[in-house]
């Protein structure tokens, strides 16, 4: 499969996961509207099962969803086949770690992991390290794309691994810095260089 | 200064804001004639009127905005919370005052379409995608006048809150403790709250600018022409943009305000995840927009995120939630 389709054919996957992210949702709010009869349901058993029957079926969707993301993601680190290698290693892993432990641990092993490849990949990616590889061109596109990403691993790490931390909000404004800083930075690399007069 | 003042002040706006929201419908109705017209006739007058009909709506909601913020000026001048003695142990505060945001109650709405409004005066070069905003808009200003008029009974619930307040502490009746104790709450982790009025106007504006993406979104599936698909796009990344953060803004304020309260996975949030995702799968979608039929995909993925927001947004009336003003 030559970059290009490789490219074309993971974004249509990740099209699809979120797509089935948000047929989730829709289940959920159906089912929430179907099982509120009366005002104290939340603070019945059914309520807890209602949650925990809903976090289990988004989490497959959010494994898939840092699969795509990770073969996104060490695309700028590695070759095409020794990604898919790596991509089906952590896979692996995680389905191991699910299996003999909990999706938690799975999902929790899968977004430590991102997390570390993209801390990585944003560090060369300021350095302006020439063995990384991106879609796109130029030096504020890029930085966006990384911290957009990073954002986003550092947000689902700590909504999964971290929520009785007592940084789990530090931890969530950096995300939130993150993700909004990619996503202008992303959006509008022209812009953002004429202001700080550099050339994009 | 008290609760007469209020009632004064409560009573001028819907004096002054009655007209302006008439006539905001008045000039909708014709803009949305105008856009009918427009639409079918292809004619350069009709659109003419239409943008003068959408400037001077705009400037009626951006008058009838500014009566608004004058109402709770007046509410944070004029109403004064003293907090009974006995309380202070548990309420940190000797008083209050309520610094209520301009989007709450039967204004969400209202300003809603008021930054629609604005944000569809940045695209009126475009003929043929004004003339579906312009029907849109049309809607949006009936919805306002019959469903959610902000100058017909004003912010009734803080008007309630605010009334048995008043009428506990002449009576001297003991509630008084119970209603001190739940006032608190509100004002603190809602009304007065950063997030409150941070978290829900970067939602709006969001809204406000995914319609032109819908929109566009509309054209370009009936025109096929790349065109629609940039204008689409512009907007979609500013409302993009708002939405992920606003929404983002909204889980310390959760965390802070609901504690221990049952709020994950209520439908309003299921909705806002659903929503967001299907936006993020229309941003992924477009990166190969020339290949194929993606074009058609995303068109039709943006037409479905637009439907999505407005689910979302209408969860709150329909499906019991904490988000929500229905209850099981």
């Amino acid at each position: 499969m030559k970059f290009k389709n490789y490219d074309y054919y993971l974004i249509i996957l990740t099209t699809l996961i979120l797509f089935m992210i948000g047929a989730v949702s829709l289940y959920g709010i159906t089912y929430y509207n179907y099982l509120a009869v009366d005002s104290g349901w939340t603070k019945t058993a059914q309520y807890s099962q209602y949650i925990d029957g809903m976090d289990s079926y988004l989490y497959p969707f959010l494994v898939l969803l840092l699969i795509s993301l990770g073969l996104c993601i060490p695309k700028r680190l590695f070759e095409q086949d020794v990604l898919l290698k790596f991509s089906a290693i952590i896979l692996g892993i995680t389905v191991i770690l699910t299996i003999f432990s909990t999706i938690e641990t799975g999902l929790g092993f899968i977004l430590i992991l991102m997390t570390v490849v993209q801390s990585v990949v944003l560090i060369m990616t300021i350095r302006k390290s020439k063995s990384i590889r991106f879609e796109k061109e130029g030096f504020i596109a890029r930085m966006g794309s990384s911290l957009l990403h990073l954002g986003l691993v550092v947000i689902m790490l700590n909504f999964v691994g971290l929520r009785d931390s007592p940084y789990h909000l530090l931890i969530f404004w950096f995300g939130v810095i993150f993700i909004t800083l990619g996503n202008v930075l992303s959006f509008y690399p022209e812009k953002i260089a004429s202001l700080i007069f550099i050339s994009e | 200064m008290g609760y007469a003042e209020y009632l004064g002040a409560r009573e001028f706006l819907e004096m002054v804001g009655r007209p302006i929201i008439t006539y905001i419908l008045i000039i909708s109705l014709f803009q949305g004639i105008f856009s009918i017209l427009c639409l079918l006739r292809k004619d350069n007058r009709y659109f003419d009127y239409l943008i003068k009909c959408l400037y001077i709506s705009t400037g009626l909601y951006f008058i009838g905005f500014l009566t608004l913020a004058w109402l709770h000026i007046q509410i944070y001048n004029t109403v004064l919370i003293e907090y009974p003695a006995a309380l202070r142990q548990m309420i940190p505060v000797e008083n209050s005052r309520i610094a209520a945001p301009l989007w709450i109650e039967s204004e969400k709405l209202y300003f809603w379409a008021m930054c629609a409004c604005a944000f569809s005066l940045t695209v009126k070069k475009r003929k043929d995608i004004m003339a579906l905003i312009g029907i849109i808009l049309s809607i949006f200003s009936l919805t306002v006048y019959f469903f959610s008029n902000p100058f017909k009974d004003p912010l009734p619930i803080v008007n309630s809150e605010i009334t048995r307040w008043y009428a506990a502490l002449s009576s001297g009746d003991m509630g008084i403790f119970q209603l001190a104790g739940t006032l608190y709450g509100r004002v603190t982790y809602y009304y007065n709250s950063t997030y409150m009025w941070t978290h829900p106007p970067m939602l709006f504006l969001a809204y406000a600018s995914l319609i032109i993406t819908f929109a566009a979104c509309v054209y370009m599936l009936f025109k096929k022409d790349k065109l629609y698909e940039e204008i689409a796009y512009s907007y979609a990344k500013i409302g993009y943009i708002l939405l992920t953060t606003g929404m983002l803004m909204g889980y310390p304020w959760a965390v802070e305000a609901w504690k221990d309260s049952a709020w994950w996975w209520d439908p309003k949030i299921s909705g806002s995840i659903m929503m967001w995702v299907l936006y993020s799968a229309y941003l992924h979608s477009r990166i190969y927009i020339s290949k194929g039929k993606m074009w058609r995909t995303t068109a039709y993925l943006g037409i479905l995120c637009f439907a999505s927001l407005v689910f979302t947004y209408l969860l709150t009336y329909i499906v019991p939630g904490i988000h929500s003003v229905v209850q099981p």
